[in-house]
């Protein structure tokens, strides 16, 4: 193949197009879709996930032993985290993206319930919007509702006890773990197809204006919910 | 709301929810394990034609379904297409990236193909059970299932609130679009953050309510609910076996010619 007919402006644009191409990715692009694992992965991902998510299943269960109140409000939180993922938010690039809501889960309920949480909210966003699915679900419960979680609740505690300023830790937490999510996908298909360090230019690296545009968001939020409810957010011990 | 409103018309929903999902789940596994673009490629069609035949769904509805995950997938295959080779390889296409020739080869190509049509053919037998089945029906069979009663009551509950705070959320932006809101990037995300955090202040100040009036109406921790009489799942084990010797005939098929 003579690769010297293609002038330089022609290759440099095509290059350009593609990144361009790979930036504009639709908001579904962060979960890993039906089949597109095989199944050793699959149960794998899924058998990795399932402690998380029993601990997770028997700190709810504690909690809501001790006040049953508490099983109407998770309900409620696991709602407003489907609602909070269909939003659209404006990306740096200049294309529309939908919040994680990875960062904000971790803050307000803690990793443990954001574990069985993101699990229902997964189950219903493959089966009603057809976003992710149910064979890939062990992967992208691994992924949205354990890892990510699991860096924004550690980095906005460390931050807090660091002392830093409740804004500046609740960006990094949600742009961290909405960052680590993505670099967890892009392992978990590098993994199996080959090429990691691919997986994570595409799926990573193109994604950090979103995770900044997700930790502006998430700050807005905490700002608001501070000003309006700081009662509910002491119970449920941010504060 | 998505592929529950269309599930809510078809025929199929009084159909034992745990057959449907049998249906779904087998045709799901066959097709991931074969790994083959023509098991794939045919279980899309012939799930789809079950879809669309037997439960109902118009060829157009399933056919906007099925272009919902095709993001994820072309940037998932495409990914795993393009490769670095050495220079002077035998490519069908490519272009010099520095000293290595980034592009695609016969077996890349062929390899994301399959990786394509086998996660088209999942993605159909999905949809089988999602545009047959209202999510209020799955969670009963989850509870058949034995699944804890607690998550089963929680998923119910998410179900439920989903449609209030959504309504909620619309009602707003709509009031926030009437004051010129989202007019820029800064503006929007300013608007978002406001947007989710009233549905979050709504959402929890609703659940003291909604757990005030259950207390008040004798509620005791748990959430009973009856059963509904569903028509027996017979014929749906019946489609699982047809459309599982059809696959694994297709497979042999396939191993056969290639």
């Amino acid at each position: 193949m003579n690769h010297n007919s293609v002038p330089r402006w022609a290759r440099t644009g095509a290059m350009a197009a593609a990144l361009l191409g790979v930036l504009l990715q639709p908001a579904s692009a962060m979960h890993i879709a039906e089949g597109q694992l095989p199944p050793t992965w699959c149960i794998l991902w899924g058998l990795v996930s399932v402690p998380f998510v029993v601990v997770g299943f028997f700190s709810i269960k504690k909690r809501v032993d001790l006040a049953p109140r508490a099983k109407i409000l998770l309900a409620m939180c696991g709602a407003f985290a489907f609602v909070l993922s269909a939003l659209k938010i404006p990306s740096i690039t200049g294309s529309c993206s939908h919040p994680t809501g990875v960062g904000l889960g971790a803050v307000l309920f803690g990793p443990t319930a954001t574990a069985v949480l993101g699990l229902i909210v997964l189950i219903f966003q493959a089966l009603l919007l057809g976003h992710g699915g149910l064979t890939t679900l062990g992967a992208n419960v691994f992924s949205m509702a354990v890892a990510g979680p699991l860096v924004s609740w550690a980095v906005y505690q460390l931050l807090k006890k660091a002392k830093v300023s409740p804004t500046v830790g609740v960006f990094c937490a949600a742009a961290l773990g909405d960052l680590f999510t993505y670099v967890v996908t892009s392992v978990q298909m590098g993994v199996v197809h080959g090429g990691i360090a691919k997986f994570l230019t595409v799926f990573a690296l193109t994604q950090i204006p979103l995770s900044i545009a997700e930790g502006l968001l998430t700050v807005v939020v905490f700002n608001v919910l501070v000003k309006y409810s700081e009662n509910e957010l002491h119970e449920l011990a941010v504060l | 709301m998505g592929t529950d409103r269309y599930a809510y018309c078809s025929p199929l929903r009084r159909m034992d929810p745990l057959g449907k999902g049998f249906v779904s789940l087998l045709a799901s596994v066959v097709c991931l394990c074969c790994g083959m673009a023509a098991v794939g490629l045919f279980t899309m069609l012939l799930m789809g034609g079950l879809t669309i035949l037997w439960g109902g769904q118009k060829l157009r509805t399933f056919g906007h379904f099925m272009k919902i995950p095709l993001a994820f997938l072309a940037i998932g295959s495409l990914t795993m297409v393009v490769q670095a080779y050495p220079p002077e390889s035998a490519l069908l296409v490519g272009i010099p990236v520095g000293d290595m020739l980034w592009g695609v080869d016969r077996a890349g190509l062929w390899e994301g193909a399959s990786m394509f049509c086998r996660a088209l053919g999942v993605v159909a037998s999905m949809y089988f059970l999602a545009l047959t089945t209202p999510v209020v029906d799955l969670t009963q069979g989850l509870r058949r299932l034995h699944v804890p009663a607690l998550m089963v009551e929680l998923m119910e509950l998410i179900y439920r609130f989903i449609f209030t705070l959504t309504d909620g959320a619309d009602r707003i932006r709509v009031a926030q679009k009437s004051r010129l809101g989202y007019g820029s990037a800064r503006r929007s995300i300013d608007d978002v953050g406001v947007l989710a955090s009233m549905v979050f202040l709504r959402a929890w100040r609703q659940g003291d309510r909604v757990y005030a009036a259950l207390e008040s109406r004798g509620y005791t921790g748990a959430l009973t609910t009856l059963a509904r009489d569903y028509e027996s799942g017979k014929p749906c084990f019946w489609a699982a076996a047809g459309v599982c010797a059809a696959q694994l005939g297709i497979f042999a098929l396939e191993r056969w010619l290639l």
